[in-house]
């Protein structure tokens, strides 16, 4: 009951926060304390996000960036778990991989979205290839060290029932990392949503960010705020859906090694 | 990012005793010789278009082009002064609140649904804005790169806050401890492992966010060097560029990681 009331606690007064900043915006502008022009207002945003969904804008921008990270996504779990999986099979193949993946890590992947246009052309393949690049650390090594630090005891109590190596591999390490490789997914999807976000302010014909960057060399700026309230709802759902997930797959553990 | 580095542990093929510690960094310091061979011969070969993909030597005649032509330096210290004001003022403002969100339940309550909410978005998305506020000069940069480190350092700062030794506290109070004492001697050390996670975090969100926001719209700077070199199609130099900032992002990520060891290493093991 306690319990209940924490939580309907923390609902209401996040949604008076919301409706403090909200109001607070919408009377710096009725008041004239900044001009309408840079910030726009709520009530505009809102009757702009109205009309937009109406004629299908924000279903076609959002469906754009959504495929788009979901198929860098997708790759990156193909080659980030893959990878990973690979260099926890052998030091040579990790110590192999390890600088290229980290370099994907330390550089800021933007930097190189002229040589993608010229590779694979403006739009949605330059995009995925971003998001790809962007999202394949965490995922590589989450893997790898989610097959590393796997249970020693289980391994133990495998080995002495006569497991052989690649059943070590496949039915002890693999699953024990899935928890640890679902956290890895999470940082994943953050970054993949950097990556798509600005790399559509760049090379895109489409999408959220290209959206907001239309509008902003347009200096419409409540178009631009429903797209930028449109890129927060969509990270704060997927972020809630990778937390679910998360403890779904941490949910089967019992005791103190989880 | 939790990756365990324990190769000590294992085995390597017994060629020597020296060449076993060393192992790792010789098999990548082949993997990359070898990648940059392959780059080369694709490239000279013509197996790859060399126009797209440049060339290692291509690259490193940018690098020379660069250094006597190019106002290398002045373009880096425009980065690097954009990056060092908005993470300083990342720290001056993230920290405080952090230490505040931490220590206070009714002020979390408030002001953690909206922080959540900008936090799991690309704050890269506010760059449009941020430059109809500001303008296109550094101003606007200062604030991407703010955006992009502060919100790592609070959420990490608040997290380290709350994980704190609630036995350390008690012992502070009995000792006397006030709010501020405690805070200062107890919370705010016994906080620091996962404050400088944060940080460290927070420089790669910074360097992005810096990059970005150059290449976006500027006059100068790294970024502005990448986007003028990249819409002309010359690979080699953009690729000098984009290593360069690279290679400073690495380096100050791996300076806080030897400074959490460090710290690491006076705290017990619990």
């Amino acid at each position: 009951m306690t319990r209940m009331f924490a939580h309907h606690q923390a609902l209401i007064s996040g949604c008076i926060s919301f409706a403090v900043i909200l109001l607070g915006w919408q009377l710096a502008v009725d008041l004239g304390l900044v001009q309408v022009f840079f910030t726009s207002t709520p009530v505009r945003v809102a009757v702009a996000f109205w009309q937009e969904f109406r004629s299908g804008e924000i279903a076609a921008n959002v469906g754009v960036s959504l495929y788009e990270l979901f198929c860098g996504l997708a790759l990156a779990c193909v080659a980030g778990i893959g990878l990973g999986a690979l260099a926890s099979w052998s030091r040579t193949i990790e110590h192999v991989l390890e600088p290229f993946i980290w370099f994907t890590y330390a550089c800021p992947i933007i930097a190189f979205y002229p040589l993608f246009i010229a590779w694979l052309g403006l739009g949605a393949p330059t995009i995925i290839a971003i998001a790809f690049l962007s999202a394949l650390t965490p995922l590589y090594a989450n893997t790898l060290s989610g097959i590393k630090t796997a249970d020693q005891e289980l391994m133990r109590a495998a080995r002495s029932f006569g497991a052989r190596r690649r059943d070590l591999f496949l039915k002890v390490a693999l699953p024990g990392s899935v928890p640890i490789v679902v956290a890895g997914l999470r940082l994943a999807v953050g970054r993949g949503l950097t990556g798509v976000i600005a790399g559509e302010l760049f090379g895109a014909a489409a999408g959220l960010g290209y959206s907001i960057a239309f509008y902003g060399q347009k200096l419409k700026t409540t178009e631009m705020m429903v797209s930028l309230v449109l890129v927060v709802i969509v990270g704060v759902i997927l972020t809630q859906l990778l937390s679910l997930c998360e403890a779904a797959t941490d949910s089967w553990r019992t005791g103190p090694g989880r | 990012m939790a990756v365990a580095t324990d190769y000590e542990h294992r085995r390597a093929p017994s060629i020597g005793a020296a060449l076993d510690r060393h192992y790792g960094a010789l098999v990548s310091t082949a993997a990359v010789f070898a990648f940059l061979v392959v780059w080369q011969l694709a490239a000279a070969r013509g197996w790859v278009n060399a126009r797209y993909t440049s060339s290692p030597s291509q690259v490193f005649a940018a690098a020379l082009d660069i250094a006597r032509h190019d106002d290398f330096l002045h373009h880096a210290w425009v980065s690097l002064s954009e990056f060092t004001l908005g993470f300083a003022a990342a720290l001056g403002f993230g920290l405080p609140l952090g230490l505040a969100l931490g220590t206070s339940r009714r002020l979390r309550l408030f002001i953690d649904p909206p922080m959540m909410a900008l936090y799991t978005a690309p704050r890269l998305t506010l760059l449009p804005i941020l430059i109809i506020w500001l303008g296109i000069g550094a101003a606007s940069k200062v604030a991407v790169v703010f955006l992009g480190a502060v919100f790592p350092i609070i959420v990490n700062t608040m997290a380290g806050v709350r994980e704190a030794d609630p036995r350390l506290l008690q012992a502070a109070r009995a000792f006397g401890a006030g709010r501020l004492d405690s805070m200062i001697k107890v919370l705010v050390p016994g906080a620091l492992p996962a404050i400088l996670l944060g940080v460290r975090l927070a420089i790669g969100r910074g360097v992005l966010s810096v990059v970005v926001g150059e290449m976006f719209v500027s006059e100068a700077g790294i970024g502005h060097q990448i986007m003028n070199y990249g819409e002309a199609m010359q690979v080699g130099h953009l690729m000098v560029y984009a290593f360069a900032i690279s290679l400073f992002g690495y380096a100050l990520t791996i300076a806080v990681r030897l400074l959490e060891d460090r710290i690491r290493s006076w705290r017990p093991q619990p």
